[in-house]
């Protein structure tokens, strides 16, 4: 993504100069009805199609339905080739031509756009007519009725159309509450296992670990166990021929604050959840469905702390004060053998100007650990066959419609303009935007609709992009889940479980000590917030019928 | 002597009047907020009205129908409960809060002591005639002119431990909870050593040369120059230099946000930052006004008593 | 101490200090790619190739230079009004009696103090009830509240130690308060004015928290504008290096400027007489 967007610098000092956009600049009308959509040089003058049933039924050659509407989004801040921003800014002289408003794109950096849509919302100040959110937010976006329901307006056919329907049911429980639409569909996230796979396939490695550990190396990994021996056997080894330096077995982000704490949600899933159907003690994750008693410090989690915390001593040290930039950065560079994280690194990979490792990427779904903690048997059960967990784990970062905005109508067709499914699908493509693949038509044929050579244009290399779409198709329709957390105060239960693994990882705190402190601070927070009034909503969240 | 005169008000009231305007309210929330939970609500009513067009005649459906747009009447309602000593309560059990007052003691305290002890170092250093002095106290001056939260970024690529500039020392800089508080302590002995360095300097400066000459004649010692002649005229510049870093340092917050986000774990979580995340991020407005008033006071103490000690001097 | 090695020292020293700003300018030249990968102390030319884009980049968008035009903005409104309202301020209780001047001084100081947190809040609803939020206004009105502690203490200073005699034999010459004040005080303390308007502007252009809560979408300052170049990947440290020296352009020229005066003015009372 950055080196593409250094590549662009030039054209966009040109762009500046060519002055304001002429009419029909980015939209050319069909005889049916349709339209071609043509982006700015910056986005490399990308021209998509839209029929006239994408277009929905408001817009039209001689049509501005929303004339003289203002509307102002909040997004994080990328800029205009970033993560998430990039379209909004891409796409935003579009709708201004089929729309007549104006759109003003305000942004935060991501630390800061929690404080800045709450301050907003909480005080009734009604800046911002639609925010870019993360999932996690919702528990506290409910509560206060600061968002609008979309449905009517996704089911008139005015709007440009999109469904619900292509979302495997884990994404799609993240977009709605109880039913009823709220986002708007754009990015997917979840964390899968990236791999080196000319590492673990060379058959040098091969026969050395088989003499070191008595086993083959499975490729991909199978279970979190042997992920970890795999691992201990390259580190400290100089595998990649980039500099003078050894190498390491894993890489992780867990700066505090920054994200880390997803590594052990999802990682502990698998270590945590006793297997069932949902019950006061099985298929459930962070607290007790009938009392809210915390489940964080559960014998399953403390062991999966532990194995997180034995799994990064095969890491950089220095990992611990790192986000995600850094560790990606690392792992791109060929230091490391594993990253497990976001659908961006793949993409990334491809883009040889930073990357060492296109064409050697492996993705699959999270191994699984091959031990348990029963709930009913109280002990910790070894499988065979370990459940492989999916996990929705991060923001899937995607617009909502403010309760406070007088011009909520043409906020929700800027959203679902990008939500269309040849946009989507075009985003999906491209890995600079952020826009992580999760739909049915982002997938390969035949579990998709889309076509390897779309990929392949787009500048993929083969095996990577077929491993890569597999991967997540697999984590987002796996049978178990991780549960997301969406309760009010979601945003601080989550801080102070970061601070605690960030005390664990950097060994200020033991495991069990870390989980402890955690799951008391969170009685404090959940009887301060009100008992009665979580534990409803973790009800309705986890779907839990009594 | 002093002067007395109806006039002194118009010199002096503006000033004060501004900083009442501007802190009466703001102090007056908080402190009410400080006993209470405070939570908000929004009231939103929405209203179906004829879209219009420019000459004000009302935009048409392709069916003719009108097409409508949505007004908003928003009310905000802030809801006040009253929990007496409550939040003042929750100080007393707070870990994070005590590790908090911990990290910030010691940056205060560390950081303050290197700051003052080395600013004045170089401004003994550089108050004699040497080659090219005035480009070399140019330099000397930069940093305190750096945002302190690009320099909290600047130096996380400074204190990178795979192969960044300081990455030969093997010290774990940012990953360990000891270091980081250290690192964190760096930052601001950058940035703000040059501003002691420069009032030093000064005050250095402004030292009669015959008085330094006579001293000299005295004794052969520049220890008992220092000691007895240079500190005791500088001391006021001292303690008001003291006095103006401590204000600061106790609220630090950029450097912490940026370089380490208050990690790992709380390790360099300061008072301020914990503050302004538990009313700002937790929206917990009554239990953060309560730290700020708790911070307020501990430092309202420490000033005061400086206060003291700048009237001893002149006396 | 011989004079030579004083020199060697010094010299060591300065650049102790001048290497975060060194490596900001050898970060902001590199690729992206670039980043961790330089070793050593990262010369351009020699440990890596330089390359102008990350300033071409940061120069061809219209928010920095809003940015750096907010900021500017503020940054002098704000330092000539707590100029003009802190340094009669400091006069008055440098030579007038009140009930206690140290504790007024005191009570000034303590604006300085607040932990931010606890008027944020209350700042933000005032402002947006009246109007003012994400506009410079507000953040003008802010930054003077703030920065006016300075001028009080630092300026009460300057004028104590300036002999009261010239003032009074003004006065028996037939000048008022003011004449005095303006005339004769004022001229004498311009050197420490001069360098505490350098410091309270400084303040006003690095702040962070309040002008990046309150100017929302059309008023962003420099600060704020840097801490955007963290996105969800983490911090895109070529950008906040460029950044960074941007912003830092304006406040080291004006302390060039008024260098002379920065080192006359700023003695706080270290010596009398």
């Amino acid at each position: 993504m950055n080196g593409m967007r250094t590549l662009l610098a030039g054209a966009s000092t040109l762009a500046l100069l060519a002055g304001p956009a002429l009419a029909g600049e980015f939209v050319e009308w069909q005889d049916d009805g349709g339209a071609i959509i043509k982006l700015s040089p910056e986005y490399d003058s990308a021209e998509i199609r839209l029929s006239a049933e994408d277009l929905g039924g408001l817009f039209g050659p001689d049509e501005l339905p929303f004339e003289g509407d203002e509307i102002t989004v909040l997004t994080l801040d990328s800029g205009p080739k970033g993560g998430i921003s990039g379209p909004l800014y891409a796409f935003r002289p579009v709708f201004e031509e089929l729309s007549g408003a104006s759109v003003d794109i305000a942004l935060v950096p991501i630390s800061e756009l929690y404080t800045k849509i709450f301050l907003d919302l909480r005080n009734g100040t009604g800046e911002y007519d639609g925010m870019i959110v993360g999932a996690f937010m919702y528990g506290d976006l409910i509560d206060g009725n600061y968002i609008l329901p979309i449905d009517d307006w996704r089911e008139s056919g005015d709007f440009p159309a999109w469904s619900y329907d292509v979302m495997p049911d884990s994404l799609r429980n993240i977009y709605t509450w109880d039913g009823v639409g709220y986002g708007v569909l754009n990015d997917a996230d979840g964390q899968v296992l990236y791999y080196r796979r000319d590492l673990l396939t060379d058959p040098e490695h091969q026969a050395a670990f088989k003499a070191e550990y008595g086993y083959d190396i499975p490729v991909p990994p199978d279970t979190l166990q042997h992920l970890r021996d795999i691992a201990a056997y390259f580190d400290g080894k100089n595998f990649d021929d980039n500099d003078a330096e050894p190498d390491s077995g894993v890489v992780l982000h867990l700066k505090v604050r920054e994200q880390g704490l997803y590594h052990f949600m999802t990682l502990a899933t698998s270590f945590a959840v006793t297997p069932g159907e949902l019950s006061e003690t099985q298929g459930v994750y962070w607290f007790n469905p009938t009392d809210m008693t915390p489940l964080i410090n559960s014998p399953g989690h403390v062991k999966a702390l532990e194995y997180l915390k034995d799994l990064a001593q095969f890491g950089p040290d220095a990992q611990v004060s790192w986000s995600l930039g850094e560790a990606w950065d690392y792992f791109l560079r060929g230091k490391a053998v594993f990253n497990f994280s976001y659908g961006d690194v793949a993409p990334l990979a491809q883009d040889e100007t930073r990357s060492n490792i296109r064409g050697k990427i492996g993705s699959t779904i999270l191994p699984a650990s091959d031990t348990y903690w029963d709930m009913n048997q109280e002990e910790f059960i070894t499988t065979d066959e370990p459940r492989k967990v999916g996990n929705v784990t991060g923001g899937s970062w995607h617009g909502t419609v403010s309760v406070l905005s007088d011009a909520p109508e043409a906020t929700y067709a800027f959203w679902s303009l990008m939500a269309t499914k040849p946009i989507s699908k075009w985003l999906a493509t491209y890995g600079w935007n952020g826009v992580d693949p999760g739909y049915d038509y982002q997938f390969l044929e035949p579990v998709g609709e889309a076509k390897l050579e779309d990929y392949l244009a787009a500048g993929w290399d083969e095996t990577d992009v077929k491993e890569y779409l597999a991967a997540y198709y697999e984590n987002f329709n796996a049978e178990t889940m991780l549960p997301y957390l969406r309760i009010t105060g979601t945003q601080e239960y989550y801080d102070i479980l970061d601070s605690n693994l960030s005390a664990a990882m950097s060994g200020a705190k033991t495991p069990q000590d870390a989980l402890d402190d955690t799951a008391a601070a969170w009685q404090q927070v959940t009887d301060r917030l009100g008992r009665e009034k979580q534990l409803e909503a973790y009800q309705k969240a986890i779907g839990w019928q009594g | 002597m002093r002067w007395t005169s109806s006039i002194r008000n118009l010199f002096l009231m503006p000033a004060v009047v501004w900083v009442l305007v501007f802190t009466i309210f703001p102090l007056g929330y908080s402190l009410y907020a400080a006993f209470h939970t405070v939570t908000s609500e929004t009231v939103v009513n929405r209203m179906e009205v004829p879209r219009l067009d420019k000459e004000g005649n009302p935009v048409l459906r392709s069916d003719g129908t009108p097409r409508m747009k949505t007004e908003v009447v928003r009310e905000t309602v802030t809801n006040w409960e009253f929990v007496g000593l409550g939040n003042f309560a929750r100080l007393f059990t707070d870990k994070v809060l005590h590790e908090a007052i911990k990290v910030t003691a010691i940056f205060v305290g560390v950081g303050l002591a290197v700051q003052m002890t080395l600013g004045l170092a170089l401004a003994l250093l550089f108050n004699r005639n040497m080659p090219g002095r005035s480009l070399l106290r140019t330099i000397m001056i930069l940093p305190i002119f750096a945002t302190p939260v690009a320099a909290g970024y600047l130096f996380f690529t400074i204190f990178y431990e795979e192969g960044g500039p300081l990455g030969w020392t093997g010290i774990p800089w940012l990953s360990s909870p000891h270091w980081a508080l250290v690192s964190v302590i760096i930052v601001d002995i950058w940035q703000w050593t040059p501003f002691c360095f420069l009032v030093f300097l000064a005050a250095l400066q402004g030292i009669p040369d015959e008085l330094m000459e006579a001293a000299k004649l005295d004794t052969n010692s520049s220890w008992s120059t220092f000691r007895n002649i240079v500190l005791p005229l500088m001391m006021p510049t001292i303690v008001i230099v003291l006095l103006l870093r401590f204000a600061e340092a106790m609220k630090v917050f950029d450097i912490v946000a940026s370089l380490t986000v208050g990690g790992p774990g709380n390790a360099t979580q300061s008072l301020s930052y914990l503050a302004f995340r538990t009313g700002l991020r937790f929206f917990d407005v009554g239990y953060a006004s309560a730290i700020a008033y708790t911070l307020l006071a501990l430092v309202m103490v420490v000033v005061t008593i400086l206060f003291k000690r700048i009237r001893t001097i002149y006396a | 101490m011989t004079d030579s090695l004083c020199w060697l020292l010094a010299i060591a020293v300065t650049l102790v200090f001048f290497f975060p700003l060194y490596w900001a300018v050898s970060t902001s030249l590199r690729n992206p790619a670039d980043t961790f990968t330089v070793t050593g102390i990262g010369i351009p030319f020699i440990n890596f190739t330089p390359t102008l884009d990350n300033f071409r980049t940061e120069l061809s968008t219209p928010e920095g230079f809003r940015a750096l035009r907010t900021s500017l903005f503020v940054s002098i409104s704000a330092t000539l009004l707590a100029l003009g309202l802190g340094m009669p301020a400091a006069y008055a209780l440098a030579r007038f009696r009140f009930w206690s001047n140290a504790d007024i001084t005191v009570w000034f100081l303590s604006q300085r103090v607040l932990p931010p947190v606890a008027t944020l809040i209350p700042f933000y609803i005032v402002f947006r009830n009246i109007g003012l939020l994400d506009t410079p206004w507000a953040l003008i009105l802010i930054n003077t509240t703030f920065v006016l502690p300075f001028v009080v203490v630092i300026m009460r200073q300057t004028f104590l130690d300036l002999p009261v005699e010239l003032e009074e034999s003004a006065m028996v010459d037939g000048a008022s308060y003011f004449g005095a004040f303006l005339r004769i005080a004022l001229p004498l303390a311009a050197p420490a004015a001069a360098a505490t308007a350098m410091i309270i502007f400084a303040f006003t252009w690095n702040e962070f928290l309040f002008s990046s809560s309150l100017g929302i979408t059309q008023t962003k300052m420099m600060p704020a504008h840097m801490a955007g170049a963290v996105d969800t990947r983490g911090i895109q440290f070529w950008f906040m290096a460029t950044r960074a020296l941007i912003a830092m352009v304006p406040p080291v020229l004006l302390a060039l400027l008024a260098q002379r005066y920065i080192v006359r003015g700023l003695t706080l009372g270290a010596v009398k007489g």
